[in-house]
Protein backbone atom coordinates (compact mmCIF):
# COMPACT_ATOMS: atom_id res chain seq x y z
CA UNK A 1 0.00 0.00 0.00
CA UNK A 2 1.47 3.38 -1.22
CA UNK A 3 2.05 5.92 1.52
CA UNK A 4 -0.24 9.11 2.21
CA UNK A 5 1.10 12.66 1.79
CA UNK A 6 0.92 13.07 5.11
CA UNK A 7 3.27 10.27 5.83
CA UNK A 8 6.25 12.65 5.25
CA UNK A 9 8.58 13.15 7.50
CA UNK A 10 9.31 10.98 11.01
CA UNK A 11 6.66 9.25 11.80
CA UNK A 12 5.60 10.61 15.73
CA UNK A 13 5.13 6.96 17.07
CA UNK A 14 7.25 4.16 16.11
CA UNK A 15 5.01 0.78 15.75
CA UNK A 16 6.65 -1.51 17.70
CA UNK A 17 6.88 0.31 21.11
CA UNK A 18 3.53 1.49 20.62
CA UNK A 19 1.99 -2.08 19.97
CA UNK A 20 4.20 -3.53 23.12
CA UNK A 21 3.24 -0.50 25.41
CA UNK A 22 -0.27 -0.85 24.54
CA UNK A 23 -0.29 -4.72 24.67
CA UNK A 24 0.91 -4.73 28.38
CA UNK A 25 -1.00 -2.46 29.07
CA UNK A 26 -4.33 -3.71 27.75
CA UNK A 27 -3.24 -7.15 29.35
CA UNK A 28 -2.76 -5.85 32.83
CA UNK A 29 -5.52 -3.89 33.35
CA UNK A 30 -7.83 -7.12 34.29
CA UNK A 31 -9.22 -6.70 37.13
CA UNK A 32 -10.00 -9.70 38.01
CA UNK A 33 -6.43 -11.57 37.46
CA UNK A 34 -5.45 -9.00 39.50
CA UNK A 35 -7.70 -10.09 41.95
CA UNK A 36 -7.15 -13.77 41.82
CA UNK A 37 -3.55 -12.83 42.02
CA UNK A 38 -3.82 -11.59 44.89
CA UNK A 39 -6.50 -13.80 46.96
CA UNK A 40 -6.35 -16.88 44.92
CA UNK A 41 -3.06 -17.88 45.10
CA UNK A 42 -1.79 -17.94 48.47
CA UNK A 43 -5.80 -19.09 49.59
CA UNK A 44 -4.94 -21.99 47.01
CA UNK A 45 -1.92 -22.98 48.25
CA UNK A 46 -3.14 -23.35 52.30
CA UNK A 47 -5.99 -24.79 51.10
CA UNK A 48 -3.88 -27.99 48.37
CA UNK A 49 -1.47 -27.96 51.47
CA UNK A 50 -3.47 -28.91 53.97
CA UNK A 51 -5.51 -31.14 51.83
CA UNK A 52 -2.09 -33.03 51.30
CA UNK A 53 -1.38 -33.44 54.65
CA UNK A 54 1.89 -35.23 55.85
CA UNK A 55 1.72 -37.88 53.41
CA UNK A 56 4.66 -39.06 51.35
CA UNK A 57 4.50 -39.61 48.05
CA UNK A 58 6.13 -41.52 45.07
CA UNK A 59 7.03 -39.06 42.04
CA UNK A 60 8.73 -40.90 38.85
CA UNK A 61 11.47 -38.94 37.53
CA UNK A 62 11.53 -39.63 33.85
CA UNK A 63 14.93 -38.69 33.41
CA UNK A 64 16.54 -41.03 35.63
CA UNK A 65 14.06 -43.38 35.62
CA UNK A 66 13.87 -43.20 39.68
CA UNK A 67 10.89 -42.91 41.52
CA UNK A 68 10.82 -40.70 44.58
CA UNK A 69 9.42 -40.76 47.83
CA UNK A 70 8.68 -37.16 48.28
CA UNK A 71 6.67 -35.40 51.04
CA UNK A 72 3.17 -35.01 49.11
CA UNK A 73 3.08 -31.12 50.15
CA UNK A 74 5.93 -29.80 48.17
CA UNK A 75 4.72 -32.14 45.28
CA UNK A 76 1.00 -30.44 45.72
CA UNK A 77 2.65 -26.91 46.38
CA UNK A 78 4.26 -27.06 43.00
CA UNK A 79 0.72 -28.41 41.40
CA UNK A 80 -1.02 -25.77 42.67
CA UNK A 81 1.29 -23.02 41.65
CA UNK A 82 1.17 -24.32 38.03
CA UNK A 83 -2.62 -24.51 38.30
CA UNK A 84 -3.18 -20.90 39.21
CA UNK A 85 -1.16 -20.19 36.41
CA UNK A 86 -2.67 -21.75 33.83
CA UNK A 87 -5.96 -20.87 35.03
CA UNK A 88 -4.91 -16.43 35.48
CA UNK A 89 -2.44 -16.49 32.37
CA UNK A 90 -4.53 -18.30 30.18
CA UNK A 91 -7.57 -16.10 31.13
CA UNK A 92 -5.66 -12.90 30.99
CA UNK A 93 -4.39 -13.51 27.65
CA UNK A 94 -7.67 -15.06 26.13
CA UNK A 95 -9.41 -11.85 27.59
CA UNK A 96 -7.49 -8.95 26.35
CA UNK A 97 -6.59 -11.24 22.81
CA UNK A 98 -10.09 -11.86 22.38
CA UNK A 99 -11.53 -8.23 22.88
CA UNK A 100 -8.60 -6.82 21.08
CA UNK A 101 -8.64 -8.89 17.91
CA UNK A 102 -11.17 -6.61 15.31
CA UNK A 103 -9.46 -3.39 16.54
CA UNK A 104 -6.12 -5.48 15.96
CA UNK A 105 -7.45 -6.10 12.36
CA UNK A 106 -8.48 -2.07 12.18
CA UNK A 107 -4.74 -1.37 12.81
CA UNK A 108 -3.66 -3.85 10.39
CA UNK A 109 -6.13 -2.52 8.12
CA UNK A 110 -4.70 1.35 8.75
CA UNK A 111 -1.23 0.04 7.79
CA UNK A 112 0.07 -1.55 11.02
CA UNK A 113 2.83 -4.01 9.98
CA UNK A 114 1.30 -7.17 11.12
CA UNK A 115 4.79 -9.07 11.55
CA UNK A 116 5.71 -6.13 14.10
CA UNK A 117 2.34 -6.14 15.59
CA UNK A 118 2.25 -9.78 16.29
CA UNK A 119 5.83 -9.27 17.63
CA UNK A 120 4.94 -6.64 20.00
CA UNK A 121 2.03 -9.00 21.05
CA UNK A 122 4.08 -11.81 22.16
CA UNK A 123 6.57 -9.90 23.58
CA UNK A 124 3.97 -8.30 26.20
CA UNK A 125 2.39 -11.95 26.40
CA UNK A 126 5.77 -12.70 27.92
CA UNK A 127 6.46 -9.98 29.75
CA UNK A 128 2.72 -9.83 31.98
CA UNK A 129 2.83 -13.96 32.20
CA UNK A 130 6.46 -13.92 33.63
CA UNK A 131 5.37 -11.79 35.84
CA UNK A 132 2.57 -13.68 37.12
CA UNK A 133 4.79 -16.64 37.25
CA UNK A 134 7.19 -14.88 39.31
CA UNK A 135 4.68 -13.38 41.98
CA UNK A 136 2.99 -17.28 42.03
CA UNK A 137 6.66 -18.36 42.62
CA UNK A 138 7.76 -15.62 45.46
CA UNK A 139 4.24 -16.33 47.01
CA UNK A 140 5.38 -19.92 47.06
CA UNK A 141 8.35 -18.51 49.57
CA UNK A 142 5.17 -17.87 52.39
CA UNK A 143 4.59 -22.17 52.70
CA UNK A 144 8.22 -23.25 51.58
CA UNK A 145 11.68 -22.69 50.98
CA UNK A 146 13.08 -25.25 48.58
CA UNK A 147 16.44 -23.50 48.65
CA UNK A 148 17.84 -21.35 46.12
CA UNK A 149 18.52 -23.97 43.01
CA UNK A 150 15.14 -25.68 44.06
CA UNK A 151 13.24 -22.31 44.07
CA UNK A 152 15.05 -21.16 40.46
CA UNK A 153 14.09 -24.47 39.30
CA UNK A 154 10.25 -23.76 40.42
CA UNK A 155 10.27 -20.44 38.78
CA UNK A 156 12.02 -21.22 35.60
CA UNK A 157 9.05 -24.17 35.39
CA UNK A 158 6.28 -22.22 36.34
CA UNK A 159 7.62 -19.86 33.99
CA UNK A 160 7.15 -22.29 30.79
CA UNK A 161 3.79 -23.32 31.69
CA UNK A 162 2.39 -19.78 32.28
CA UNK A 163 3.70 -19.41 28.71
CA UNK A 164 2.51 -22.23 27.69
CA UNK A 165 -0.84 -21.58 29.08
CA UNK A 166 -0.59 -17.71 28.15
CA UNK A 167 -0.18 -19.14 24.02
CA UNK A 168 -3.06 -20.96 24.65
CA UNK A 169 -5.10 -18.63 25.76
CA UNK A 170 -3.81 -16.74 22.69
CA UNK A 171 -4.58 -19.80 20.14
CA UNK A 172 -8.25 -19.59 21.76
CA UNK A 173 -8.33 -16.15 21.74
CA UNK A 174 -8.25 -15.63 17.94
CA UNK A 175 -10.27 -19.07 17.79
CA UNK A 176 -13.10 -19.47 20.07
CA UNK A 177 -16.04 -17.55 19.10
CA UNK A 178 -17.63 -16.75 22.96
CA UNK A 179 -16.15 -15.76 26.52
CA UNK A 180 -17.28 -18.80 28.14
CA UNK A 181 -16.17 -21.55 25.61
CA UNK A 182 -12.67 -20.25 26.12
CA UNK A 183 -12.69 -19.71 29.82
CA UNK A 184 -14.35 -23.06 29.93
CA UNK A 185 -11.42 -24.77 28.11
CA UNK A 186 -8.67 -23.10 29.74
CA UNK A 187 -10.15 -24.19 33.20
CA UNK A 188 -10.84 -27.13 32.46
CA UNK A 189 -7.94 -28.25 30.43
CA UNK A 190 -5.28 -26.16 33.41
CA UNK A 191 -7.25 -28.37 36.54
CA UNK A 192 -6.46 -31.39 34.19
CA UNK A 193 -3.29 -30.98 32.91
CA UNK A 194 -2.00 -30.16 35.99
CA UNK A 195 -3.74 -32.09 38.02
CA UNK A 196 -2.71 -35.80 36.30
CA UNK A 197 0.62 -34.81 37.12
CA UNK A 198 0.45 -35.12 40.87
CA UNK A 199 0.45 -38.29 42.38
CA UNK A 200 -1.67 -37.29 45.18
CA UNK A 201 -5.12 -36.45 43.42
CA UNK A 202 -4.31 -39.14 40.78
CA UNK A 203 -3.34 -43.03 41.05
CA UNK A 204 -2.25 -42.92 37.54
CA UNK A 205 0.03 -39.97 38.07
CA UNK A 206 3.66 -41.55 37.04
CA UNK A 207 1.86 -43.48 34.03
CA UNK A 208 3.78 -42.79 30.05
CA UNK A 209 0.44 -41.53 28.97
CA UNK A 210 1.19 -38.50 30.96
CA UNK A 211 4.44 -37.40 28.88
CA UNK A 212 1.64 -35.99 26.12
CA UNK A 213 0.47 -33.40 28.84
CA UNK A 214 2.02 -29.74 28.75
CA UNK A 215 2.48 -29.83 32.19
CA UNK A 216 4.36 -32.53 32.55
CA UNK A 217 7.88 -31.11 31.67
CA UNK A 218 7.50 -28.17 33.59
CA UNK A 219 6.14 -30.32 36.25
CA UNK A 220 9.42 -33.18 36.10
CA UNK A 221 11.56 -30.12 35.65
CA UNK A 222 10.49 -28.60 38.69
CA UNK A 223 9.99 -31.39 40.95
CA UNK A 224 13.42 -32.85 39.78
CA UNK A 225 15.12 -29.39 40.53
CA UNK A 226 13.55 -29.10 43.85
CA UNK A 227 13.16 -32.16 45.19
CA UNK A 228 15.79 -34.50 43.72
CA UNK A 229 18.67 -32.03 43.01
CA UNK A 230 19.28 -32.80 39.80
CA UNK A 231 18.32 -30.08 36.94
CA UNK A 232 16.47 -31.23 33.82
CA UNK A 233 16.94 -28.81 31.12
CA UNK A 234 15.64 -31.15 28.30
CA UNK A 235 12.32 -31.46 30.43
CA UNK A 236 12.24 -27.10 30.37
CA UNK A 237 12.43 -27.42 26.79
CA UNK A 238 9.77 -29.81 26.38
CA UNK A 239 7.92 -27.22 28.19
CA UNK A 240 8.81 -24.50 25.97
CA UNK A 241 7.84 -26.48 22.90
CA UNK A 242 4.32 -26.42 23.86
CA UNK A 243 4.06 -22.78 24.59
CA UNK A 244 5.86 -22.25 21.35
CA UNK A 245 3.30 -24.73 19.15
CA UNK A 246 0.89 -22.56 21.35
CA UNK A 247 1.89 -19.79 19.80
CA UNK A 248 2.59 -20.54 16.50
CA UNK A 249 -0.69 -22.03 15.68
CA UNK A 250 -2.37 -18.99 17.53
CA UNK A 251 -0.01 -16.43 15.25
CA UNK A 252 -1.39 -18.05 12.08
CA UNK A 253 -4.67 -18.10 12.49
CA UNK A 254 -4.24 -14.39 13.59
CA UNK A 255 -2.78 -13.86 11.07
CA UNK A 256 -5.82 -14.88 8.70
CA UNK A 257 -8.04 -13.32 10.64
CA UNK A 258 -6.66 -9.82 10.50
CA UNK A 259 -5.99 -9.90 6.75
CA UNK A 260 -7.73 -8.13 3.77
CA UNK A 261 -10.20 -9.43 2.01
CA UNK A 262 -10.71 -7.02 -0.57
CA UNK A 263 -11.23 -8.73 -4.07
CA UNK A 264 -8.85 -7.15 -6.23
CA UNK A 265 -7.91 -8.16 -9.58
CA UNK B 1 -8.68 19.86 -9.44
CA UNK B 2 -6.60 17.14 -11.50
CA UNK B 3 -8.41 14.83 -13.47
CA UNK B 4 -7.58 11.30 -12.81
CA UNK B 5 -7.46 8.14 -15.83
CA UNK B 6 -9.90 5.21 -12.93
CA UNK B 7 -12.39 6.50 -10.22
CA UNK B 8 -11.88 7.04 -6.48
CA UNK B 9 -13.40 4.17 -6.21
CA UNK B 10 -15.17 1.30 -8.61
CA UNK B 11 -16.71 -1.99 -7.10
CA UNK B 12 -18.02 -4.43 -9.59
CA UNK B 13 -20.54 -7.09 -9.47
CA UNK B 14 -20.76 -7.82 -5.92
CA UNK B 15 -21.95 -10.65 -4.62
CA UNK B 16 -22.45 -12.12 -0.93
CA UNK B 17 -25.03 -14.57 0.86
CA UNK B 18 -25.18 -15.45 4.58
CA UNK B 19 -25.78 -19.36 3.87
CA UNK B 20 -28.93 -19.28 1.86
CA UNK B 21 -29.76 -15.59 2.19
CA UNK B 22 -28.38 -13.67 -0.65
CA UNK B 23 -27.74 -9.98 0.49
CA UNK B 24 -25.65 -8.92 -2.53
CA UNK B 25 -26.49 -9.57 -5.62
CA UNK B 26 -24.11 -7.77 -8.25
CA UNK B 27 -24.04 -4.41 -6.43
CA UNK B 28 -22.20 -1.74 -8.63
CA UNK B 29 -20.87 1.61 -7.20
CA UNK B 30 -17.85 4.14 -9.12
CA UNK B 31 -17.84 6.90 -7.37
CA UNK B 32 -15.46 9.92 -8.78
CA UNK B 33 -12.71 12.12 -6.50
CA UNK B 34 -14.70 14.90 -5.18
CA UNK B 35 -18.45 13.06 -5.25
CA UNK B 36 -20.36 12.72 -2.08
CA UNK B 37 -22.57 9.59 -2.84
CA UNK B 38 -25.55 8.63 0.10
CA UNK B 39 -26.24 4.86 -0.02
CA UNK B 40 -29.66 4.03 1.37
CA UNK B 41 -32.07 1.47 1.98
CA UNK B 42 -34.33 -0.21 4.35
CA UNK B 43 -32.77 -1.96 7.74
CA UNK B 44 -31.44 -4.74 6.69
CA UNK B 45 -30.84 -4.53 3.04
CA UNK B 46 -26.89 -5.38 3.36
CA UNK B 47 -25.45 -1.63 2.82
CA UNK B 48 -23.07 -2.64 5.64
CA UNK B 49 -22.47 -5.45 3.80
CA UNK B 50 -21.49 -3.93 0.93
CA UNK B 51 -19.42 -1.60 3.02
CA UNK B 52 -17.46 -4.14 4.98
CA UNK B 53 -17.06 -5.80 1.52
CA UNK B 54 -15.47 -2.55 -0.26
CA UNK B 55 -13.39 -1.96 3.08
CA UNK B 56 -11.92 -5.68 2.71
CA UNK B 57 -13.41 -7.13 6.12
CA UNK B 58 -15.59 -9.26 4.85
CA UNK B 59 -14.92 -12.10 2.24
CA UNK B 60 -17.31 -11.65 -0.81
CA UNK B 61 -18.60 -14.21 -2.91
CA UNK B 62 -17.94 -12.71 -6.50
CA UNK B 63 -16.87 -9.18 -7.54
CA UNK B 64 -14.11 -7.04 -8.10
CA UNK B 65 -13.08 -3.73 -5.86
CA UNK B 66 -10.64 -1.14 -7.07
CA UNK B 67 -9.14 1.69 -5.20
CA UNK B 68 -7.83 4.92 -6.74
CA UNK B 69 -6.45 6.36 -3.32
CA UNK B 70 -5.83 5.60 0.29
CA UNK B 71 -9.12 4.03 2.19
CA UNK B 72 -10.55 5.80 5.46
CA UNK B 73 -13.55 3.40 6.57
CA UNK B 74 -15.81 4.14 9.64
CA UNK B 75 -17.53 1.11 10.50
CA UNK B 76 -20.96 0.84 11.82
CA UNK B 77 -20.36 -0.56 15.23
CA UNK B 78 -17.05 1.17 17.00
CA UNK B 79 -14.29 -0.77 16.53
CA UNK B 80 -11.87 0.65 20.33
CA UNK B 81 -9.89 -1.06 22.39
CA UNK B 82 -11.82 -0.49 25.62
CA UNK B 83 -8.73 -0.62 27.17
CA UNK B 84 -6.88 2.00 25.76
CA UNK B 85 -7.83 5.81 26.47
CA UNK B 86 -8.55 8.29 23.59
CA UNK B 87 -5.35 9.49 23.12
CA UNK B 88 -3.88 6.12 23.45
CA UNK B 89 -6.06 4.89 20.36
CA UNK B 90 -4.91 8.00 18.03
CA UNK B 91 -0.69 7.30 18.97
CA UNK B 92 -1.69 4.09 17.98
CA UNK B 93 -3.41 4.83 14.44
CA UNK B 94 -1.00 7.64 14.09
CA UNK B 95 1.57 4.86 14.71
CA UNK B 96 -0.41 2.67 12.04
CA UNK B 97 -0.74 5.53 9.75
CA UNK B 98 3.28 6.31 10.21
CA UNK B 99 2.10 10.20 10.72
CA UNK B 100 4.59 12.65 11.33
CA UNK B 101 2.37 14.84 13.77
CA UNK B 102 -0.87 14.80 15.57
CA UNK B 103 -2.38 17.59 13.67
CA UNK B 104 -5.09 16.44 12.09
CA UNK B 105 -6.13 14.14 15.04
CA UNK B 106 -6.43 17.20 17.23
CA UNK B 107 -8.77 19.41 14.67
CA UNK B 108 -10.91 16.24 14.23
CA UNK B 109 -11.20 16.01 18.23
CA UNK B 110 -11.47 19.79 18.59
CA UNK B 111 -14.14 19.59 15.48
CA UNK B 112 -16.15 16.89 16.97
CA UNK B 113 -16.09 18.29 20.61
CA UNK B 114 -14.36 15.78 22.98
CA UNK B 115 -11.56 17.21 23.77
CA UNK B 116 -12.35 16.50 27.19
CA UNK B 117 -12.27 12.96 26.86
CA UNK B 118 -8.82 12.64 26.19
CA UNK B 119 -7.50 10.53 28.51
CA UNK B 120 -10.38 8.45 29.25
CA UNK B 121 -10.74 4.42 28.59
CA UNK B 122 -13.13 3.67 25.18
CA UNK B 123 -14.92 1.45 27.38
CA UNK B 124 -15.67 3.88 29.88
CA UNK B 125 -16.82 6.37 26.75
CA UNK B 126 -21.03 7.64 26.15
CA UNK B 127 -22.59 6.11 22.87
CA UNK B 128 -22.28 8.85 20.90
CA UNK B 129 -18.19 10.19 21.61
CA UNK B 130 -17.14 6.32 20.90
CA UNK B 131 -18.70 6.85 17.59
CA UNK B 132 -16.63 10.06 17.36
CA UNK B 133 -13.65 8.21 18.13
CA UNK B 134 -14.93 6.01 15.45
CA UNK B 135 -15.08 8.50 13.13
CA UNK B 136 -11.88 10.45 13.96
CA UNK B 137 -9.80 7.28 13.66
CA UNK B 138 -11.40 6.51 10.45
CA UNK B 139 -10.36 10.16 9.17
CA UNK B 140 -7.32 10.71 10.85
CA UNK B 141 -4.46 9.74 7.89
CA UNK B 142 -6.91 12.24 5.54
CA UNK B 143 -7.92 9.84 3.14
CA UNK B 144 -9.22 9.93 -0.31
CA UNK B 145 -11.75 7.85 -0.49
CA UNK B 146 -14.65 7.51 2.33
CA UNK B 147 -16.59 5.01 3.54
CA UNK B 148 -18.66 6.45 6.19
CA UNK B 149 -21.45 3.85 7.76
CA UNK B 150 -24.13 5.73 9.68
CA UNK B 151 -21.45 7.77 10.80
CA UNK B 152 -23.47 10.17 13.34
CA UNK B 153 -25.68 7.94 15.13
CA UNK B 154 -26.02 8.74 18.62
CA UNK B 155 -24.73 13.00 17.72
CA UNK B 156 -26.49 14.97 19.21
CA UNK B 157 -28.02 18.32 17.18
CA UNK B 158 -24.61 20.09 17.07
CA UNK B 159 -22.48 17.27 16.85
CA UNK B 160 -24.52 16.78 13.43
CA UNK B 161 -23.97 20.10 12.13
CA UNK B 162 -20.43 20.01 12.80
CA UNK B 163 -20.32 16.54 10.91
CA UNK B 164 -21.37 17.94 7.85
CA UNK B 165 -19.30 20.96 7.97
CA UNK B 166 -16.64 18.48 7.94
CA UNK B 167 -18.07 16.27 5.06
CA UNK B 168 -18.53 19.67 3.07
CA UNK B 169 -14.58 20.38 3.64
CA UNK B 170 -14.02 16.85 2.60
CA UNK B 171 -16.12 17.11 0.18
CA UNK B 172 -14.12 20.99 -1.30
CA UNK B 173 -11.11 19.05 -1.23
CA UNK B 174 -11.88 16.60 -3.57
CA UNK B 175 -12.58 13.40 -1.38
CA UNK B 176 -14.63 10.55 -2.69
CA UNK B 177 -17.23 10.14 -0.15
CA UNK B 178 -19.68 7.34 0.15
CA UNK B 179 -22.13 8.05 3.44
CA UNK B 180 -24.81 5.07 4.85
CA UNK B 181 -27.80 7.25 5.80
CA UNK B 182 -31.32 6.76 6.03
CA UNK B 183 -32.65 10.41 6.73
CA UNK B 184 -34.54 11.54 3.62
CA UNK B 185 -34.33 15.06 4.28
CA UNK B 186 -30.54 15.16 3.87
CA UNK B 187 -31.13 14.49 0.26
CA UNK B 188 -29.76 17.78 -1.36
CA UNK B 189 -26.78 17.61 0.03
CA UNK B 190 -25.43 14.29 -1.95
CA UNK B 191 -24.34 14.76 -5.22
CA UNK B 192 -25.65 11.59 -6.18
CA UNK B 193 -28.27 8.79 -3.95
CA UNK B 194 -28.09 5.52 -4.47
CA UNK B 195 -31.00 2.89 -3.04
CA UNK B 196 -29.62 -0.44 -2.56
CA UNK B 197 -32.89 -3.17 -3.17
CA UNK B 198 -32.70 -6.62 -3.60
CA UNK B 199 -28.97 -6.50 -3.53
CA UNK B 200 -28.35 -4.12 -6.01
CA UNK B 201 -27.54 -0.61 -6.09
CA UNK B 202 -29.92 1.85 -8.28
CA UNK B 203 -29.05 5.21 -9.26
CA UNK B 204 -31.26 8.35 -8.29
CA UNK B 205 -29.69 10.93 -9.75
CA UNK B 206 -30.75 14.21 -7.49
CA UNK B 207 -32.38 16.87 -9.60
CA UNK B 208 -30.66 20.02 -10.76
CA UNK B 209 -27.30 19.06 -10.02
CA UNK B 210 -24.62 18.21 -12.73
CA UNK B 211 -25.25 14.19 -13.44
CA UNK B 212 -22.51 12.74 -11.87
CA UNK B 213 -20.64 9.37 -12.76
CA UNK B 214 -23.81 6.62 -13.07
CA UNK B 215 -22.26 3.23 -12.34
CA UNK B 216 -22.73 1.09 -14.81
N1 LIG C 1 -22.24 -12.14 9.71
C1 LIG C 1 -23.49 -12.35 9.30
N2 LIG C 1 -24.03 -13.59 9.34
C2 LIG C 1 -25.29 -13.81 8.89
N3 LIG C 1 -26.10 -12.87 8.43
C3 LIG C 1 -25.63 -11.61 8.36
C4 LIG C 1 -24.32 -11.28 8.81
N4 LIG C 1 -24.12 -9.95 8.64
C5 LIG C 1 -25.28 -9.49 8.11
N5 LIG C 1 -26.18 -10.45 7.96
C6 LIG C 1 -27.54 -10.30 7.39
O1 LIG C 1 -27.42 -9.64 6.16
C7 LIG C 1 -28.47 -8.70 6.00
C8 LIG C 1 -27.87 -7.33 5.72
O2 LIG C 1 -27.21 -6.84 6.87
P1 LIG C 1 -26.56 -5.40 6.90
O3 LIG C 1 -25.63 -5.26 5.76
O4 LIG C 1 -26.00 -5.19 8.25
O5 LIG C 1 -27.84 -4.47 6.69
P2 LIG C 1 -27.98 -2.89 6.76
O6 LIG C 1 -28.47 -2.48 5.41
O7 LIG C 1 -29.03 -2.61 7.79
O8 LIG C 1 -26.67 -2.31 7.11
C9 LIG C 1 -29.29 -8.76 7.26
O9 LIG C 1 -30.41 -9.56 7.01
C10 LIG C 1 -28.39 -9.42 8.26
O10 LIG C 1 -29.15 -10.16 9.16
MG1 LIG D 1 -25.98 -1.31 8.71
Amino acid sequence: MSLPDTAAGRPLYGQFPTALRFSVREQSRNRLAALLLGLFVPAWYLLMTSIAGDKGLDFKLYATGETLRVDGRHVTLITAGMNSLTMISGFVVFDAVRKALNFDRRLAFAGFRETTLIGAKLLAITIVTTSIALYTALALLIYWRPGFTGWGTVLLGFMAMTLTYGALGLLLGVLVKNDLEGFFLIIMGGLTDTFLQNPLGNPAANKPALQYFPSFGPMQFSVGGSLADTVMWRYLGIGCAWAAGFALVGLVVFHFRTRSRRPTR
Amino acid sequence: MTPRPQPALSARDIHKAFGRHRVLRGADLTVEPGQLVAVVGENGSGKSTLLKAIAGTLPVDRGEVALGGELGYCPQDPVLNSNLTVDQHLQYFAAAHRLSDLKRADELVDLLGFDKYRSTAAGDLSGGTRQKLNLTLALLHDPDVLLLDEPYQGFDWETYLRFWTLVEDLHRRDKAIVVITHLVFEQERFDLLADLVDGRLTPRSSQEKEVSHVPA
